[in-house]
């Protein structure tokens, strides 16, 4: 009855550790491997045994497919569990794993050069009768025409990357004069991110709402699908808040869609958890398929929450070759569930990553609340990885709680030392339009005041004022000493600190 | 009346801080360079803050807004007003600079892309925000950039004197 004794985990992160939470659920002994300025992170520290990748950028470390596979023979791990990004949609590692014979915790190899081709996944969903958005030919530097490429599609339309995945090789283009250049950036993007520069032209939908559904498929041919996640909230083409069930579908709009995901999956010969993107049309109801990624998706936990399963346990379950135990009709969601991403960027500052030392990270906790997180207090946030560091997630029984849980912890989750997106999010929930559920993937842009500064009021008053005080109470140069301060008045805080005073400002 | 030490580094403020907010605030030290306590919104509501040291800098977190104070510098003032010295191009991000675009001696134009800097996997265009002349390129190609560090000096042209 046993699936795999060893797992290797080739991630980092927040994905690493919850990969490797379930991993260590199931009672199978696990294997991190890391880079230089990991060396002292969460997931390294969770599991069994953990390996340096020796190197700091991801081409050295985490993309590098021959350490990974070599460390992974040499603990004795019997399969690979890819999280997502890195390697987790490379065709070459997965067939590399089979050769050495690892098992690959995801699709086929050729399952994943399918989906991972957005011409030939197109072709695909074309044949299992789903629709598609209208689309150009590859473009390649040198090589290929640019005039007539943008006729069939009109402006302003997307340049995307044949190879990419969250936003990364992926441009607006308002007007042709300015084509060139984004798809040569475009291009050299997707090239250093994906090895993979082939980028085309697709056309933009205004007022789209972006929701995927997710798929189990065991190696028997079971396919059924988890219903739906809402993923409209975004910048740069990022998911920022996902939520499920999505306030845009009716039953019979939800019906329909999940049968595409379902055919999609068939059609592509898809094994093991994957989501199938769609586009809504909000104006018309109507939906095109995006395309299906091969891998545990970063929002998977909402599904988690509403449907009570474990992702992870059913990729590891299917890896090793056990069948879907469930029917379609044992997918019955309870209640709602929403995710905020904690990214380390200045929100005020078209979300410029930002890095530094995590001088204070405390997660809130309560009723609903789960946070899946790869980071801990006084760890180091550099600029050679992704920029998110969490995943809060809400359930409630309804819409409204779980909105209402989550603006509670928002709300009372310190962290200094790294700037992030909390005062965003706290915002962008709090919304009307996200309120009321209508909203699309023009939201962020639509609505400036979510990232303006904040007005100066009584808040950044008082704590310019905590500021102040514990500024002279330490001293220009004494770093944190407290010594030096002597206001202590009458009503400084009992305990075995030493207390300021409190007081009243002007 | 206190004199301010200190200057709001982020988040960048719209107005300085005015008079006439009655607020009152308690504060212990938590532990060595941190202090907690409340602070007193209205008659019934408080609400808690976090506050630390690092350095010359105070970080405050306070009612889901996290603050970075420090005494004023000419680098915070440049952060603060998000305008540095004129002609000064700065990295949006920290990152590696990918591909630099231009020479000293180069004529640009407003809009023109500068430099490419790739932070967490994303690529960022710096652009020129007018027309000029490249007086000097002060990175390279490789290497390591923080938030803010000058870029290029642009002269001439759309300068407004």
């Amino acid at each position: 009855m046993s699936v795999f004794s060893k797992v290797l985990v080739a991630n980092r992160g927040e994905i690493a550790v919850r990969v490797l939470q379930t991993l260590q659920a199931m009672g199978i002994a696990t294997a991190a491997v890391y880079a230089d300025p990991d060396a002292n992170s969460p997931h390294a520290g969770l599991a069994g045994e953990a390996f340096s990748l020796g190197g700091s950028t991801a081409e050295e470390t985490y993309l590098d497919r021959r350490k990974i596979i070599e460390l992974a023979l040499r603990c004795g791990a019997e399969a690979v569990h890819p999280g997502y990004g890195f390697l987790a949609e490379n065709p070459a590692f997965s067939r590399e794993c089979a050769e050495a014979g690892l098992v690959f915790i995801g699709p086929s190899p050729e399952t994943i050069e399918l989906l991972g081709d957005k011409i030939r996944s197109k072709e695909a969903a074309v044949i299992a009768g789903v629709p598609v958005v209208p689309s150009s030919p590859m473009w390649t530097p040198g090589e290929s025409r640019l005039d007539g490429l943008s006729s069939q599609i009109g402006f302003p339309l997307l340049v995307k990357a044949a190879a990419g995945g969250g936003g990364r090789g992926m441009r607006i283009v308002e007007r042709v004069q300015d084509l060139e250049t984004a798809l040569e950036s475009a291009n050299r993007e997707a090239a250093s991110a994906f090895g993979d520069g082939r980028v085309f032209l697709e056309r933009y939908i205004p007022a789209a709402r972006h929701v995927e559904f997710q798929v189990l498929a065991d190696s028997s041919g079971n396919t059924i699908h988890l219903l739906e996640r809402e993923c409209s909230i975004q910048r740069r083409y990022q998911k920022v808040i996902e939520e499920t069930p999505s306030p845009a579908l009716n039953d019979d709009l939800r019906t329909r869609m999940a049968a595409s995901a379902v055919a999609m999956a068939k059609s592509a010969g898809y094994t093991n958890a994957g989501t199938v993107e769609f586009l809504v049309d909000a104006q018309t109801g109507e939906y095109y398929f995006l395309e299906m990624n091969a891998r545990i998706q970063v929002e998977h936990p909402i599904t988690e929450e509403t449907l009570r399963l474990d992702m992870v346990e059913w990729q590891t379950r299917i890896a090793a070759g056990k069948l879907i135990s469930l029917s379609q009709e044992d997918i019955r969601p309870s209640g709602h569930a929403v995710e905020c991403r904690i990214y380390a960027e200045d929100p005020y500052s078209n979300f410029a990553p930002a890095t530094g030392r995590l001088l204070a990270w405390r997660p809130p906790s309560g009723m609903g609340i789960r946070l899946d997180s790869g980071v801990a207090e006084g760890q180091e946030i550099s600029a050679y990885y992704d920029s998110m560091l969490a995943k809060l997630v809400a359930w409630g029984p309804d819409r409204q709680s779980a909105i209402g849980r989550m603006q509670r912890a928002l709300q009372s989750f310190p962290v200094l030392g790294v700037t992030t997106n909390i005062p965003f999010l706290i915002r962008a929930i709090a919304h009307p339009d996200f309120r009321s559920g209508e909203y699309d993937t023009g939201f962020i842009a639509r609505h400036p005041e979510l990232t303006a500064p904040p007005e100066s009021n009584h808040l950044n008053g008082a704590a310019l004022e905590i500021a102040e005080r514990i500024w002279r109470s330490a001293g220009p140069i004494g770093g944190s000493n407290m010594s030096g301060q002597s206001s202590a008045g009458p009503q400084a805080t009992q305990g075995p600190w030493r207390g300021l005073s409190k007081s009243t400002f002007p | 009346m206190t004199t301010r030490r200190l200057q709001q580094i982020h988040p960048p403020e719209s107005t300085p801080v005015g008079a006439g907010y009655q607020v009152d605030i308690e504060i212990a030290a938590t532990s060595q360079g941190r202090w907690e306590g409340q602070v007193q919104l209205d008659d019934v509501r408080t609400t808690p803050f976090l506050a630390l040291r690092d350095g010359q800098q105070i970080h405050v977190w306070l009612a889901g807004e996290s603050y970075v104070f420090a005494p004023p510098t000419p680098i915070a003032r440049a952060r603060r007003s998000g305008q540095p010295a004129s002609g000064d191009i700065v990295s949006p991000v920290p990152g590696v600079v990918m591909t630099v675009l231009v020479s000293a001696g180069d004529a640009v134009e407003a809009a023109q892309d500068l430099v490419i800097i790739e932070s967490m996997k994303t690529e960022h265009l710096v652009k020129s925000p007018r027309g000029g002349t490249v007086e000097q390129v002060l990175v390279q190609e490789g290497e390591q950039v923080e938030r803010g560090v000058v870029l290029v000096v642009l002269v001439g042209l759309g300068e407004e004197r």
